[in-house]
C-alpha cells in the first residue's frame, strides 16, 4: 500500500492543524501530548504523523523521510527552504519576529547606517539579513532558548525572537522595538512525492485549501 | 585522522567502481548509437568561459584559481554543458544539426542536495541546430531509454517550459524576476501574491493573474488545457502550450506529467525543461531542457536542447550486483598453463598470477573464487 506521511511538532503546531486534518478526515489515533510515540497512526492507514522538532520538520521533507510537513514561515527562512514545495500558508501558529531591547536602550541610535549591533537570536540567517538592509553591522550571538537573558546580563545589546503575546519580553522588562516579519505555519510539500504520489498529497492540499478559503482571514 | 577525506567527497570501491565505469561505457556506447559524437573539454578553463551571462547560481557553485601562465581566473567546471555548446557554437562550426555527448567529473563548491556529492560524474546528451520540438522529443526519448538501460527506469518526466515564464515576466527588471522565480520554484502562491501585491504596477493584471495560476497547473496533460484557460494568450505562451502538446501528443508511451512552474536547473534554459524521477526517489534522476542562445556568447547562438545525469547518484540508487569473481592461476612456469590463461581472458575471465608465499585465505581475499589446478596432465578449473 502506498502512504503518506506528515511531519510536524507537537504543541501549538499540532493542535492548530487538527482541525484541518479532521476536515480532510484525518484523526490522529494517539496525542502526542500524552504518548510517547513519534510515528502516530491515523483513522486511516495510508496516512501517519511525525511528530518531529519544529526545526527538524524540513530536513525530513526534504530527504524525503516525510512527504508533507507543517513548519512555521521563521523556520523555513532559517532552512533555506531549498527543494521544498511551499504551497500554501495555513495561517496557524501566528506570531511575529522581532527585535527587543532592554527598557530605556537607545535602538534608534544603534541602528544609525554604519553603526554596529550585537544581537542574540537563533534566527542567524534572518537576523543577518534584516540589519544588513538597514546598513548595521551585526555581530551574532547564537543562542538555543531563553534569548531574553542576553541582553540583560550584557551578552548582547538586542534579541531577535519571535513574539506572541509579549508576555515574556515584559517579565524580563524588555520592549519590542521593531517587527521584522509577520510569521505563521506553511505547509510544505517534498517536490517528488507531489509528483509520484500526486493521488494521495494533492486532496490533502486541495481540502486544506478550501477549509483556509472558507475560513474568513482574521 | 589522515585518511578523512573533505564533506560530500566520496571514494568509489569495488564493485561500485567497477559498475559506475560499465555504465559509462554502456550510456556512452548507447549515444553513439544514436548518433551523438563524444567530445571531452578539459576540467578547467577560464572562469570567464564556463560561466556565460548572469549565471549567479552557477557562479556560486564553481571552485575558482588563479592560472600562473596567464594571471586569469580559472574555474573548475560545476556543469560540462557551457563547454559543449562552445564546442557547437565556436569549434565545430558545422552549419547543420550537431549532436555531442559527454562524460566527465565536475566540481561543486556546494552540495547540489543534502545527500549529492560535490564531485559528480557528469554524463549528457545535447543536441545542437534544430529549434523545433522535434529535438526536444528526441532528447527526452533518449534520456528515458538511457535510464532504461540503467535499470533504473523512469516512472515520471514532468515536463515545464520556461517560455511560459520568460513571457510572463517580460519587461521586468532582472532582480524582481528573480525573486518571483524562486517563490515559483517554492510553488509559493501566496508568497507570489504577496510579492506582485506589494511591488506590483510594472506589470499588466493579465500577466499578475497568469504568474498567480503557475503554481497550481502540475499533474497530468490535463494541465495543459487548463493551461490555455488560465493563462495570458500571449502570442509565446500559446506558442510554448503547443510545443507542450505537440510533445505530449508524441510521447504518449512515456510516463509524462507536466509542471508549468518547475523549471529547476540553470537559468540558461530557454524553452522545454524537464526532469526525470525513479521510483521512491526523493529526488530527481535527470534534469535538462532547451537553452537557445547560450552559444550566442561564443560568438554564435544556436538552437539547443540535451539533459544530464550525475552517474554517481544513479550507482548509489541502483542494487550493485556482486561482481565475478577472478581465477587464481598458480605460479609455475607451464606453456600450457600459459595458453590456458590467455585462453579464458580472451573468453573474459579475470585470471589473477599467484605470487609466491601467501596463502590462499588472502587470494580468496583479494577477489580469487575458483583456480586453475592440474589434474590428469590437463588444467581445469576448480572452485577456491
Amino acid at each position: 500500500m502506498e502512504r503518506i506521511t506528515l511531519a510536524l511538532s507537537k504543541g501549538r503546531i499540532f493542535t492548530e492543524t487538527l482541525p484541518l486534518l479532521a476536515a480532510a478526515g484525518i484523526v490522529p489515533q494517539d496525542d502526542p501530548e500524552t504518548s510517547r510515540r513519534l510515528i502516530l497512526e491515523t483513522n486511516r492507514p495510508e496516512v501517519r504523523l511525525l511528530i518531529v522538532r519544529a526545526t527538524d520538520v524540513p530536513t525530513y521533507v526534504q530527504y524525503g523521510a516525510a512527504d508533507l510537513g507543517i513548519a512555521g514561515r521563521d523556520v523555513l527562512l532559517e532552512h533555506g527552504g531549498q527543494g521544498l514545495y511551499q504551497p500554501l500558508d495555513l495561517r496557524i501558529a501566528r506570531c511575529r519576529l522581532c527585535v527587543a531591547v532592554p527598557e530605556g536602550f537607545d535602538y534608534a541610535a544603534a541602528v544609525r547606517l554604519g553603526s554596529r549591533i550585537r544581537v542574540a537570536t537563533k534566527y542567524l540567517k534572518t537576523a543577518k539579513a534584516h540589519f544588513a538592509a538597514k546598513g548595521v553591522h551585526v555581530d551574532l550571538i547564537k543562542l538555543y532558548g531563553s534569548m531574553e537573558l542576553a541582553p540583560l546580563v550584557g551578552l548582547a545589546d538586542a534579541i531577535v525572537d519571535l513574539v506572541s503575546s509579549g508576555n515574556t519580553l515584559r517579565a524580563n522588562r524588555l520592549v519590542e522595538v521593531e517587527e521584522i516579519m509577520p510569521i505563521s505555519s506553511r505547509l510544505i510539500v517534498n517536490q517528488a512525492a507531489l509528483k509520484l504520489k500526486h493521488a494521495l498529497v494533492q486532496p490533502v492540499i486541495d481540502t486544506f485549501a478550501e477549509t483556509l478559503h472558507d475560513q474568513p482571514d482574521a | 585522522m589522515r585518511w578523512v577525506l573533505p564533506d560530500y567527497l566520496r571514494d568509489e570501491l569495488p564493485p561500485a567502481a567497477e559498475h559506475l565505469e560499465r555504465l559509462r561505457r554502456d550510456l556512452l556506447d548507447l549515444f553513439r548509437l544514436h548518433g551523438y559524437q563524444l567530445v571531452a573539454p578539459p576540467l578547467i578553463e577560464f572562469l570567464s568561459s564556463l560561466i556565460v551571462g548572469g549565471e549567479e547560481d552557477l557562479r556560486l557553485r564553481t571552485f575558482g584559481l588563479t592560472d600562473q601562465l596567464s594571471g586569469q581566473t580559472m574555474g573548475v567546471r560545476a556543469d560540462i554543458t557551457p563547454q559543449v555548446a562552445r564546442i557547437d557554437a565556436h569549434l565545430l562550426n558545422r552549419r547543420g544539426v550537431t549532436r555531442l555527448c559527454y562524460c566527465g567529473p565536475v566540481l561543486h563548491t556546494l552540495p547540489a542536495s543534502l545527500t549529492a556529492t560535490r564531485e559528480p560524474l557528469q554524463l549528457g546528451a545535447e543536441l545542437y541546430g534544430h529549434g523545433g520540438v522535434e529535438a526536444d522529443i528526441e532528447i527526452i526519448r533518449l534520456l528515458a531509454t538511457a535510464l532504461e538501460r540503467a535499470r533504473l527506469p523512469a516512472v515520471r518526466i514532468d515536463v515545464g517550459h520556461m517560455g511560459l515564464f520568460r513571457a510572463l515576466t517580460e519587461g521586468m527588471d532582472h532582480e524582481r524576476a528573480e525573486a518571483l522565480f524562486e517563490l515559483l520554484q517554492a510553488k509559493d502562491s501566496a508568497g507570489i501574491e504577496n510579492f506582485l501585491a506589494t511591488t506590483g504596477a510594472e506589470i499588466d493584471e493579465a500577466r499578475a493573474v497568469s504568474l498567480c495560476a503557475l503554481p497550481g497547473l502540475y499533474g497530468g496533460i490535463e494541465v495543459l488545457s487548463l493551461a490555455r484557460s488560465r493563462l495570458a494568450p500571449l502570442p509565446a505562451v500559446v506558442r510554448a502550450l503547443e510545443e507542450l502538446e505537440a510533445l505530449a501528443e508524441t510521447l504518449a508511451d512515456l510516463p509524462l506529467g507536466f509542471d508549468l512552474a518547475d523549471l529547476r536547473g540553470y537559468h540558461y534554459h530557454t524553452g522545454v525543461m524537464f526532469a526525470a524521477y525513479g521510483a521512491n526517489h526523493p529526488s530527481a534522476l535527470a534534469l535538462g531542457g532547451r537553452y537557445d542562445g547560450l552559444g550566442a556568447a561564443f560568438g554564435r547562438a544556436r538552437p539547443a536542447t540535451g539533459f544530464s545525469i550525475d552517474l554517481r547518484e544513479l550507482i548509489a540508487r541502483l542494487p550493485l550486483a556482486p561482481l565475478p569473481g577472478a581465477i587464481l592461476a598458480p605460479a609455475v612456469d607451464d606453456e600450457a598453463l600459459e595458453a590456458v590463461v590467455a585462453q579464458l581472458r580472451e573468453a573474459g575471465q579475470a585470471v589473477v598470477r599467484e605470487l609466491p608465499g601467501h596463502p590462499l585465505e588472502e587470494w580468496r581475499e583479494a577477489g580469487c573464487d575458483r583456480r586453475l589446478v592440474q589434474r590428469a596432465g590437463q588444467w581445469v578449473v576448480e572452485p577456491l
